[in-house]
């Protein structure tokens, strides 16, 4: 491959933005150059070089080869395995990897279960207020971060969905008010209009004394945290439309796991007086993608058990804690898994198959091994943006072979060893 | 059996309502996946003497596969538990047999089994966001069984109410011609017209039909007839499919109405007019001079949304109306905006016959049915899930045909509010099969025009359901002993056996190019989606022609 092209409307999985307005500079099959300029985007495109490998046992083998003995290895442990998602796939493949997890009565965890798990089940308790990003841009006059700066980890964040005007919004940025508030380490973007910071201890009795007040309880308060909480939510239920942000990644240290909810109820809440919306910030991969696999293929959008031969949901045990258990005798893992040493140290003593992208680099000695390309970089296909909302990718560079096709493939011969003809 | 094998059903009382065959002994005939007039001496027979046959159903109006629902599956963890669904054992399917889980709002996959389990063949989603189409492409991908397509929202999207505002009327139904092939859509669906919007920018809802967006000096009228024409000017298979303005709101009979006089003349269909039929200032029953005027306007048509008793979901664009629900019930509640487009609203709801407003409720929608005098344009729904599961059909069709287990029914509901209802008076119709046969599949397949469905007559998809005669009609409806689509028999002995991928029905208007620079600018401004990203890629299926 020789010469320069770019390929425009590229979209970037580096965070959960979905920035699907990327021109892409590729250069001898590396990509060379990204704008505009991210770096969290850069970092995520790399040089989109990837390794091409197929190994069985350690040794080269064919992709024929490698699937039989993914096969063969899988049905051995159907019913006493796991299969992993990892958030770099589209959502083609990552349907094709729950269908393998129905067929061997699997066990599916995904990136979701030890990051962002708190929120989807509170929101299973309460229901939510959301909306897709373009709503924010285009309506919020009222922007509340809580304990979140977008920019190191969202870096486009406000330039997308902040800055810029709005339908609703015609002067973008000047016209909205944005309050920052700092929980503990958990620090508010700089350059808001208006910034509290409040103590982890007090943090859930003020979103609890923010709704009440919301809903005509307001109390009197001495602590000035607090006070400056409620006069934050009388600034929000006055707003035209109010958007509360939050991080649902974790951070370097622990939240309190009650923090959603609260904010839930808090966004909730305000709809009575006016209209708001929570926004959940989502690290990048299509790990959103694979939540909303889930759920349509079972019900649930995370921590799902096959064992029984139908989905069980178990969202207080992750797949991964259990692996240190013997309840699993093998492992399928698809696309990278973001893994602790322990996790990977434990799959290194079980049977496994990695497939998807660097599967060939996975840190614990798969006994399959096939390498695919990236979502989005290498394959084409669907992911969804953190607000759930569809995108499609274009991949700038051509991949070795696709992680979807890899995985029909493999459920095919999953098929054919279990008896299933096909129509 | 595989599409290009042949089938003679032989010996069944056959239900044909389109090619007006009611109640005859005759044989179908099916090769290569189509009904043929004759099939050569030896052909492979299915013995259904005395059984009744009828086309498969067609569900005009369904909730099963769209980014709202699957906000609801998400929402409802403890209904899938205590339905799970276990892989069907099949001799054939096109992807792998899949379990999955039930409740109101089940997944892809077993929504397919179960709609084929039903007899139903044919569905149409009745809501998707136009931002949202690619998911929902995903999600009938992943239902097998039936054949099915989507309506796609407007009338309060940004580019619409701007040409609406602008009196750009041919604009606009180029817009509406993209939109819908750009979405790989079949239908456009307004819901609420320009109630979603006031509901996101703070207004709360629109009421009247000639209430005035704030600012923006549009009406719901002028949304409506912008859009009606629209789908009659491309000559799309199927009308504007209207969700009228104050859903459930005592009193919302006389919006309806004047919807439908708005609309004088054009060709529109009303989706869920239980919802729309309310009598005011109090409850009380609004069904009757609705109804009677569908009867005397044959360019409108229905279906009822019938409510039954047990659990559902509501799930609709309609925010304000959910927002609402969620008050007064203290259930759950999602709310998604979602941005240029619509919106979204999803709260749980038990219907109880000892409520009297759902009593009220279920009693408008008989009265509908009932007092309904072309079964061709009063067509079944029950809004599915939320007026209740697509799985109660059996149940209203029952209440339909046999008036006891109706009047046995009517005994049980609280009566508070059914002073003034037509049914409480006592209506003694009985729909025959026949006309079960045309609300349920022959009806609909006109109203979505799709000339291959809902009948048997020689060249129609060969989608048959046959049914065992019980003095059960409920039993009789609910356990199909056979099911064929397109050829393939799904259902055998009651047991599904084949599951075949689903046809995606789409279409692809034409419309004037010069929307698309206009177009361009617009999502450069104000969209966080790429134009260039925007239309749906890789739906397999040719269109259908309009």
């Amino acid at each position: 491959m020789t010469g320069t092209s770019r390929v425009e409307h590229v979209t970037c999985l580096g965070c959960g933005c979905g920035c699907d307005d990327l021109s892409v500079t590729v250069s001898e099959g590396r990509i060379t150059e990204v704008a505009p300029t991210c770096p969290v985007g850069r970092a995520w495109f790399g040089d989109g070089s990837i390794p091409l490998e197929i190994q069985r046992s350690g040794q080269p083998a064919s992709l024929d080869q490698a699937v039989a003995e993914a096969a063969e290895l899988l049905l051995e442990a159907r019913g006493r395995m796991l299969v992993y998602i990892g958030p770099d796939l589209t959502s083609q493949a990552q349907r094709q990897a729950v269908a393998l997890a129905d067929l061997l009565a699997a066990t599916v965890d995904s990136a979701t279960s030890p990051t962002a798990a708190g929120g989807l089940l509170a929101a299973q308790q309460r229901g939510r207020a959301g909306a897709t990003l373009g709503e924010v841009r285009n309506r919020a006059d009222v922007l509340l971060f809580w304990g979140t700066d977008p920019a190191p980890r969202y870096p486009r964040f406000m330039a997308r969905y902040v800055d810029p005007a709005g339908t609703h919004v015609p002067e973008g940025r000047k016209g909205r008010t944005l309050i920052g508030v700092g929980v503990g380490s958990d620090s508010a973007p700089k350059g808001v209009d208006l910034t509290l910071t409040i103590d982890p201890s007090e943090e859930i009795t003020a979103l609890s004394l923010m709704r009440a007040s919301v809903q005509g309880h307001a109390r009197e308060q001495r602590s000035p945290g607090l006070i400056q909480a409620i006069a934050i939510a009388n600034r929000l239920a006055k707003a035209r439309y109010a958007v509360l942000v939050h991080d649902a990644e974790p951070g370097d240290e622990p939240r309190n796991p009650l923090r959603v909810e609260a904010l839930i109820a808090l966004t909730q809440a305000l709809n009575g007086p006016t209209r708001a919306a929570m926004i959940s910030l989502r690290a990048g991969g299509n790990r959103v993608g694979a939540e909303t696999v889930l759920t349509w293929q079972t019900g649930y959008p995370f921590s799902v058990d096959y064992s029984r031969g139908h989905p069980h949901y178990d969202p207080a045990e992750r797949g991964t804690e259990r692996l240190g258990s013997d309840r699993f005798r093998a492992a399928l893992v698809v696309g990278s898994p973001a893994l602790d040493a322990s996790v990977a140290g434990t799959l290194a003593r079980m049977s496994t198959v990695a497939i998807g992208p660097r599967a060939s680099q996975a840190p614990f000695a798969p006994r399959v091994t096939i390498d695919t390309g990236v979502a989005g970089i290498h394959e084409g296909g669907t992911a969804y943006r953190a607000d759930e909302v569809p995108l499609q990718l274009r991949p700038p560079l051509p991949g070795p072979r696709s992680a979807t096709e890899v995985l029909r493939t493999l459920v095919g011969a999953v098929r054919a060893g279990l008896g299933q003809s096909r129509s | 059996m595989s599409a290009k094998a042949q089938l003679r059903i032989t010996g069944g009382t056959i239900h044909d309502p389109a090619n007006g065959v009611d109640g005859e002994v005759r044989d179908i005939c099916i090769e290569d996946g189509r009904i043929v007039q004759t099939l050569p001496e030896g052909a492979p027979t299915l013995d259904v003497r005395g059984m009744v046959v009828m086309p498969g159903g067609v569900d005009i109006h369904s909730h099963l596969a769209s980014s709202s629902c699957n906000h609801a599956r998400r929402l409802l963890p403890e209904e899938h538990a205590v339905d799970p669904a276990s892989a069907p054992g099949l001799d054939q399917s096109a992807g792998p047999p899949r379990s999955g889980a039930g409740g109101t709002v089940p997944t892809t996959f077993t929504t397919g089994y179960r709609y084929a389990g039903l007899g139903y063949t044919t569905v149409f989603e009745a809501a998707v966001a136009p931002a949202m189409a690619r998911h929902s492409h995903a999600e009938l991908d992943d239902t097998p069984c039936v054949d099915g397509g989507f309506f796609v929202l407007m009338g309060n999207d940004e580019y619409l109410l701007r040409q609406v505002a602008a009196g750009e009327r041919e604009r606009a139904r180029d817009y509406a011609a993209w939109l819908l092939g750009s979405t790989g859509g079949y239908a456009i669906k307004i819901v609420n017209p320009g109630g979603i919007e006031a509901w996101k920018s703070g207004q709360r809802n629109l009421n009247g039909l000639d209430d005035v967006l704030a600012g923006r000096g549009i009406t719901p009228r002028a949304i409506l007839e912008t859009l009606a024409d629209a789908a009659n000017a491309l000559k799309l298979p199927h009308p504007v499919h209207i969700h009228c303005n104050n859903l459930g709101i005592p009193g919302n009979a006389a919006v309806t109405l004047a919807t439908m006089q708005a609309l004088a003349g054009r060709r529109a269909h009303f989706t869920h007019l239980q919802f729309h039929a309310y009598g005011g200032p109090g409850w009380s029953s609004g069904a009757r001079p609705l109804i009677e005027y569908v009867n005397s306007h044959t360019e409108l048509s229905v279906d009822v949304g019938q409510v039954m008793f047990g659990p559902a979901t509501t799930v609709t664009a309609d925010g304000p109306v959910e927002y609402l629900l969620h008050k007064s019930s203290g259930r759950k509640w999602v709310n998604i905006d979602i941005e240029l487009e619509t919106g979204c609203g999803i709260v749980p709801l038990l219907y109880k016959d000892k409520a009297a407003v759902t009593a009220l409720q279920w009693a408008i929608g008989l009265e509908l049915f009932l007092l309904s005098a072309d079964p061709w344009r009063v067509v079944l729904s029950t809004d599915h899930p939320n007026g209740g599961s697509f799985l109660s059909y059996p149940k209203l069709i029952q209440l339909l045909m046999d008036r006891g287990a109706r009047d046995q029914m009517l005994k049980q509901v609280n009566p508070k509010l059914l002073a003034g209802s037509t049914l409480a008076d006592g209506l003694a119709r009985e729909y025959t099969l026949n006309e079960i046969a045309v609300v349920t599949r022959a009806g609909p397949a006109r109203l979505l025009g799709l000339p291959h469905k809902g009948h048997l007559g020689p060249g129609a998809d060969a989608d048959v359901t046959v049914y065992v005669r019980n003095p059960d009609i409920a039993a009789m409806f609910a356990t199909p002993r056979y099911v064929v689509k397109g050829g393939a028999l799904m259902v055998e002995e009651g047991q599904l056996r084949r599951a075949p991928a689903g046809r995606r029905l789409h279409v692809r208007p034409g419309y004037d190019d010069a929307v698309l620079s206009d177009l361009r600018h617009h999502f450069d401004a104000y969209s966080t989606i790429s134009f260039a990203n925007y239309p749906v890629q890789g739906i397999t299926d040719e269109p259908i022609a309009v």
